[in-house]
């Protein structure tokens, strides 16, 4: 009795603690969100801007333009050269990073709390006025066709690249992938008329946090992005449909010993209603030590040295991915385990003490995924802004957590864990596995990672 | 990936920060010579708990080779009270989720939890230092994952085969030759014996440092270390490594062939030791060359000449002496001797001129920048906390880093460029593409 109280009391405790921290937000008249977050103690700042339209908003055949846009952001600056403002940032210990993801560009910048100002104008003028000159345009292209060979000497990122092409199909916005091919078509003129599009008010998302006077933050915020052109908001066109399954596609290296494979179906959006049980049964499934696929394929067998389930959640819906690898030789004995572990969890489900084992686990890692770091909190806080969700992501997270019933959640593995029409994607020593490989898909394909692009 | 557990990742320091208003950490040496960091921090309602065990591949021998890494794995596999898959299990349905990595000189497990979880945790980990169970059928399970692990991190990784090679050839006599995943026979080969006399070697109290920081008590953690692993004897720590590596006389080279798509490269130099007061003056040099865009390697290297992706140098943390490195991800069709010359050219410069003042200070704010970066988390602090108290011998070294990065001058670096960066200290590995197999 006296256990169950003091458990019952921890909980509460914990519960109370799991909250955004306290900001403030302000939309200026050209459209532009600020968002202020005092966060004291170490005296770091923090500044995060997010522009509306990442991948999903290449033009068609210049997939990557976003991301190269990002990149170029502090090659050349204001009056500032690309070397000046690497000084100028080294020189302050300063660190700058940005790209694009497939909903949004980002910059994120951290400082001493003591380099405020300068921090905040090496990173405005870098987003708010970039020069693009051409000879750092043609260096960084060069370097990006390069990344990709780089990329393929790596099978886990490899096949990542590979299963996405795959999965969505070349005509899905998911499904571009960067390759050799778009990016000799990007031109600094595609370039600044990216940036003139979409780094306007009307998609930006400012964040300064951390050990800062919020006043004076925001009024610094104001000064500078007050004056950003509205423009036009970037509208998101809704996807085609992805590929259908019942595909396979065999990714010949054939130095690989052993065999790379991701097993795919359609997943759900960023902002599904049914998200949080979503991550609570995929965390069962394979998004943990003791995940079922985990348990299976590692630690009773021994055929790997992990397995999981990926969930990917975007603007439109993302996927479901077993993943994992195993030495050549036991290729069809770990996929199949993955599909019989999968059908198990479709047919059977879960019972009481799986969920509440999953419940406590993600309470007890989301204040350390979530809500620990200055930046951590940036990021959580500008998705909001761009899935267009609510504080209640976090703030109710524990009480949504708790809402999910056994029933519930059986049928919602039903309904997500399909065990038909599925998608492989497979990475490995083609000669080895291939004539193995066609029990599982109706169709397949097959390319070499030494043929230029992600897949046909 | 959340699933994957026990990384091989070693301890990179690259100093400490200057926290020194911060430096309210309680320590306490149990009678069975265990020792005991608490850090109170109550940002969220978690606890980061790390056990430092100083054992790792150094303290092994030909034929048990990745011996500490393999214990590591088994440390989760069953003890007495907690049963095989047990320890995971209590603990992730307690919100609280785990890791381990091991190095050349460590072995360290990592455990993140709600602070509601801290007494259980307390109990799991006592009773696998106190009762490890050895079971047969899952030490040959848990070989099976260790080979998976080589072949991803060694086997099927471009820089994990060439780095085996390179650090194997730089070291001829001192144990960090061999890797610390263990050469293949050697994961093939480890007897029920092997690992027995590996934990009694090992596992003892008085040759552990806990670190906890986070949302607890301090008596509370004291108490409770009392009350689970005081009761747990002491042991005889594991014997001192005898072999000095001799000195390098002569340049040694490596050469890879394999299918690639891009070559690599990299270039080690034997330095001191984590003890060394040279070690910063080494980390402040690192950031002169490869810190930031702004460094003189990314400047030429990237930039200018356009000849690599990237380019990093780094000196290694070591108990024993380490090596300083250069990575080098070249673009295809580039010159390897050219990249190479390029790095000699740089290092010759450092010898002859010292760093100007306004490029030293740029590098020593951006350690001291580094230093908060990583003082962000509960984690971050805990795994720092224990690493100076292991390594530099008092955690309190940690607060007096940056005291230590102000002292480096021009004078110190040209001298270590001196000491350190000679044809004969060197080991060159290149990984050259094999267009056809």
């Amino acid at each position: 009795m006296k256990l169950a109280l003091f458990v019952a009391l921890a909980a509460l405790t914990l519960q109370a603690d799991v909250r955004l921290p306290k900001y403030t937000r302000k939309q200026l008249p050209n459209g532009a969100v600020l968002i202020v977050i005092p966060r004291p103690g170490i005296p770091l700042v923090q500044f995060r801007v997010v522009v509306k339209g990442g991948n999903e908003a290449d033009p068609a055949g210049l997939t990557g333009l976003s991301d190269i846009t990002a990149q170029l952001l502090r090659k050349g600056a204001g009056k500032r050269s690309a070397a000046e403002f690497s000084t100028e940032l080294d020189s302050l210990g300063g660190t700058f990073g940005a790209g694009s993801s497939e909903t949004a560009s980002f910059a994120a910048a951290e400082f001493l709390k003591k380099d405020f100002a300068a921090g905040l104008d090496l990173v405005s003028d870098a987003v708010l006025h970039p020069t693009f000159p051409e000879a750092e345009v043609k260096k960084l292209l060069a370097q990006s066709v390069e990344r990709i060979k780089a990329v393929k000497d790596s099978p886990p990122q490899a096949i990542n690249a590979y299963a996405r092409r795959f999965f969505y199909g070349p005509d899905h916005p998911y499904g571009r992938v960067t390759d050799e091919a778009s990016l000799g078509k990007i031109t600094p003129q595609s370039i600044a008329g990216f940036h003139q599009r979409q780094y306007v008010g009307r998609n930006l998302i400012v964040v300064a946090a951390g050990d800062l006077d919020a006043g004076a933050a925001m009024a610094a915020l104001e000064k500078i992005y007050g004056s950003v052109p509205a423009g036009t908001a970037y509208q998101y066109q809704p996807a085609k449909k992805p590929m259908p399954g019942g595909r396979l596609l065999l990714i010949d290296k054939p130095d690989a010993t052993q065999t790379y494979f991701e097993i795919m179906q359609p997943g759900i959006r960023r902002n599904d209603p049914e998200r949080t049980a979503v991550m609570l049964m995929n965390t069962l499934f394979g998004g943990r030590f003791t995940s079922l696929l985990n348990d299976a394929l590692r630690v009773n067998s021994g055929l790997t040295y992990g397995a999981s389930s990926r969930l990917t959640q975007s603007m439109e819906s993302g996927t479901v991915s077993i993943s994992t690898y195993t030495r050549t030789d036991t290729t069809e004995k770990a996929m199949d385990l993955a599909l019989d572990v999968l059908k198990k969890f479709h047919d059977q489900g879960i019972n009481a003490e799986q969920l509440a084992s999953v419940k406590a686990y993600m309470k007890g890692t989301f204040p350390t995924q979530n809500l620990e770091t200055t930046d951590q909190v940036a990021s959580v806080v500008t998705d909001l802004e761009v899935y267009g969700l609510n504080k209640g992501e976090v703030d109710d997270m524990f009480p949504r957590i708790d809402a999910l019933k056994l029933e519930d959640a059986n049928k919602l593995i039903q309904k997500r864990y399909g065990t038909t029409d599925l998608t492989f994607v497979v990475l490995g020593n083609a000669e080895k596995i291939r004539a193995m490989l066609k029990k599982y898909a109706p169709q397949m394909v097959e390319v070499s990672v030494k043929e230029a692009g992600f897949g046909k | 990936m959340a699933t994957i557990k026990h990384s091989l990742l070693g301890v990179l320091l690259s100093g400490g920060f200057l926290f020194a208003q911060n430096a309210d950490v309680a320590k306490q040496t149990l009678s069975n010579g265990m020792k005991v960091l608490v850090q109170e921090d109550h940002n969220i309602p978690n606890v980061a708990m790390y056990l430092f065990y100083k054992i790792g591949s150094r303290n092994e021998r030909p034929g048990t080779t990745g011996l500490s890494h393999f214990f590591e794995h088994m440390m989760f596999n069953g003890a007495k009270k907690y049963g095989p898959k047990q320890f995971d299990n209590e603990m992730e349905k307690s919100g609280g989720n785990n890791n381990a990595y091991t190095s050349q000189d460590l072995t360290v497990y990592q455990d993140w939890f709600p602070s509601s979880a801290l007494p259980l945790i307390f109990d799991l980990e006592a009773d696998r230092i106190r009762d490890l169970a050895f079971d047969p059928k899952i030490i040959e399970s848990e070989r099976g994952v260790v080979y998976s692990e080589r072949r991803s991190s060694v086997d099927n990784n471009n820089f994990g085969i060439l780095r085996e090679q390179v650090q194997a050839a730089a070291y001829t006599a001192h144990p960090y030759h061999w890797p610390v995943v263990g050469w293949p026979s050697d994961i093939e080969g480890w007897t029920m014996e092997d690992l027995r006399a590996h934990f009694k070697m090992g596992y003892s109290p008085n040759n552990c440092t806990l670190v906890v920081v986070g949302d607890v008590n301090t008596a509370n953690v004291m108490e409770l270390a009392k009350k689970f692993l005081e009761p747990i004897p002491a042991n005889t720590p594991p014997p001192p490594v005898r072999t000095k590596e001799p000195v390098q006389n002569g340049e040694r080279r490596v050469t890879i062939r394999k299918p690639a798509q891009l070559p690599l490269q990299q270039i080690v130099y034997h330095v001191g030791d984590s003890r060394s007061p040279d070690s910063t003056v080494l980390d402040v040099l690192a950031a002169v060359l490869t810190d930031g865009q702004s460094s003189r390697l990314y400047k030429r290297m990237v930039d200018g000449e356009q000849l690599v992706l990237n380019v990093n140098a780094f000196a290694n943390t070591t108990l024993d002496p380490g090596l300083f490195s250069f990575i080098v991800q070249p673009k295809g069709g580039v010159s390897l001797d050219r990249t190479e010359q390029v790095i000699y050219e740089e290092l010759s410069k450092l010898q002859t001129t010292p760093v100007p003042p306004e490029e030293l200070r740029k590098a020593k704010n951006q350690l001291l920048k580094q230093q908060y970066t990583q003082l962000k988390t509960i984690n971050g602090r805990a795994n720092l906390l224990g690493s100076y108290e292991v390594f530099k011998g008092d955690y309190k070294k940690l607060f007096e880093e940056d005291k230590e990065i102000e002292a480096v001058t021009a004078e110190d670096i040209q001298k270590a460029a001196k000491t350190y960066f000679t044809v004969s200290n060197r080991t060159v590995g290149t990984l050259i593409p094999e267009t056809q197999k």
